[in-house]
């Protein structure tokens, strides 16, 4: 999970910067197909577009986002499919150059049969 | 090319078991398992000689194996007496077309009427369609029940004379907003899926050879020919977006481009003008300009002045507003855009901004350029229109 601003990105980085960062994402998800290890990935639109939805006396009431400091929303992901916890954490020292925050975690299992 | 074979004799195959059983979902599921076996077995067996029969055959035989296995007596016997209601005397009738109306029904939400489409006339399996549109497949799969469902009661014929051009529009403007998924991406990580953009000007031609008079079925035709003729300029090297102005003209096509202009030059000034003949004309425009500075100003907006009259809207405004600044400057232009400003349908969005930017940039308004590419890259759900947003803010700042 990446986690940032496209609008801040803009106020701070040079349009250089910000080519080789898209070109970076670019390689980067090619690279992830290529090795089998991609699941599926997205980016997001800005935090700016989000809707928080909350529970106002037992009523879900849908109001206009960002609810959360916006310079640090979620603004990316991929689900992973790799070998151990040396190549995940690997692959996030990479995008966090490009990016305000990463945040790594494993997908739930399911519960034992037996 | 098997595939394209296929694609081509799908909306017939289907039109001639819609017409003799009379049951459009089912007969849908039976020539989708027909095109799949042929998929499957054609490249290793060979095409028959008459592939057209060999897919009725196939397809007929999966909706009688259905039907038994349902024991639905009745159904059977629902069928043998449409058949003697209509004693194939329907042979003039134009398949395709009513297809088209069929899965463009007005009663269908448009994402629906859209996958229909793809699927009944386009021959595209419900992977394809998903993965065009970017959703699982389940959920294509249960949005084409769903509208199949909802088609049921509807009768496989064309549509009274008198709604007939109403819902003639309905179809060309599915197949525009196919295009326009295509072109555009409405949203995700590609620029262009090509895939869609030519699934509807095949669709598109399909139309304009069944009514061939009809101005706005040429105009959108000759509108996705001029526009597709750009698409290799439209992205460089590293998947960033072009503008029109920057564009490398050596890489439009030229074929394309040809037939395009032929068309809608044809086309104006032999019936009633409509939008998709305007905006063709607009396209041809800026297609025969060698350069961006040739670009003939004065003649778009001749044309957006017109297009305003005949089918006016905020995207009108808005692209006329870019042709007002480059012939009486940006300050003209900018004047232009003000009167969006309170307009919910293209305030919210991404591309008022973006034009504004634009024109600020061209009256020498740095700053406000700067803001304005900003609040456009926020908005924009296009994650490669986004980034070249951000790249125009990050330069000029």
């Amino acid at each position: 999970m990446m986690f940032g601003s496209a609008a801040e990105m803009t106020e701070t980085q040079s349009p250089e910067w910000i080519t080789e960062m898209i070109g970076f994402m670019r390689d980067l998800d090619k690279e992830l197909t290529e090795a089998g290890e991609m699941v599926f990935n997205e980016g997001l639109q800005d935090g700016d577009s989000a809707k928080v939805v909350r529970l106002v006396d037992g009523v879900p009431v849908a109001t206009d986002g960002p609810f959360a400091e916006s310079k640090e929303s979620l603004i990316g992901f991929w689900v992973l499919d790799v070998a151990d916890e040396a190549r995940i954490l690997e692959i996030a020292g990479r995008i966090v150059k490009y990016s305000g925050l990463v945040e790594v975690r494993p997908v739930g299992v399911a519960p034992d049969v037996a | 090319m098997i595939e394209d074979l296929l694609r081509e004799l799908a909306p017939q195959v289907l039109a001639i078991l819609v017409r003799k059983y009379d049951r459009f979902d089912a007969c849908e599921d039976a020539v989708q398992e027909a095109l799949l076996a042929a998929s499957q077995q054609w490249p290793a067996a060979g095409v028959p000689d008459s592939p057209r029969s060999w897919l009725v055959t196939v397809a007929s035989r999966r909706l009688v194996d259905e039907w038994r296995s349902e024991s639905a007596r009745s159904r059977r016997e629902e069928a043998v007496a449409t058949l003697e209601v209509e004693p194939g005397a329907t042979e003039q009738r134009d398949d395709t077309l009513t297809l088209l109306f069929l899965c463009c029904h007005p009663e269908l939400s448009v994402p629906s009427q859209l996958a229909l489409t793809l699927r009944a006339v386009g021959g595209l399996t419900t992977a394809e369609i998903a993965a065009a549109f970017l959703v699982p497949e389940p959920t294509m799969a249960q949005r084409i029940s769903r509208a199949k469902k909802s088609l049921r009661g509807a009768r496989f014929e064309l549509p009274p004379p008198a709604e007939l051009p109403d819902r003639l529009r309905v179809v060309l403007h599915v197949l525009y907003l196919v295009f326009n998924e295509g072109y555009a991406a409405s949203s995700g990580e590609r620029a262009h899926r090509a895939d869609l953009t030519a699934e509807a000007i095949r669709l598109v031609r399909l139309v304009h050879a069944q009514v061939p008079a009809d101005g706005e079925v040429a105009g959108l035709l000759a509108l996705m020919l001029l526009t597709e003729a750009r698409r290799a300029a439209r992205t460089d090297a590293d998947g960033l977006l072009v503008p029109l102005a920057a564009q490398d003209r050596t890489r439009w096509d030229s074929q394309l481009i040809d037939e395009g202009v032929g068309l809608i030059s044809r086309t104006l000034g032999r019936g009633p003008v409509g939008p998709y003949q305007l905006q063709a004309a607009i396209a041809a425009v800026h297609d025969e300009a060698a350069t961006a500075a040739a670009t003939d100003w004065p003649q778009i907006l001749a044309l957006y002045d017109v297009l305003t009259r005949v089918s006016p809207g905020p995207v009108v405004t808005l692209n006329r507003a870019v042709a007002v600044a480059m012939v009486h400057g940006p300050l003209a232009g900018l004047a232009e855009l003000g009167t969006l400003d309170g307009d919910e349908r293209i305030a919210r969005g991404h591309r008022l901004d973006a034009v504004r930017a634009h024109l600020l940039e061209l009256s020498g308004d740095r700053a406000g350029a700067v803001a304005a590419y900003r609040r456009a890259a926020k908005r924009a759900a296009s994650i490669p229109e986004q980034h070249y947003l951000a790249l125009q803010a990050a330069r000029l700042s």
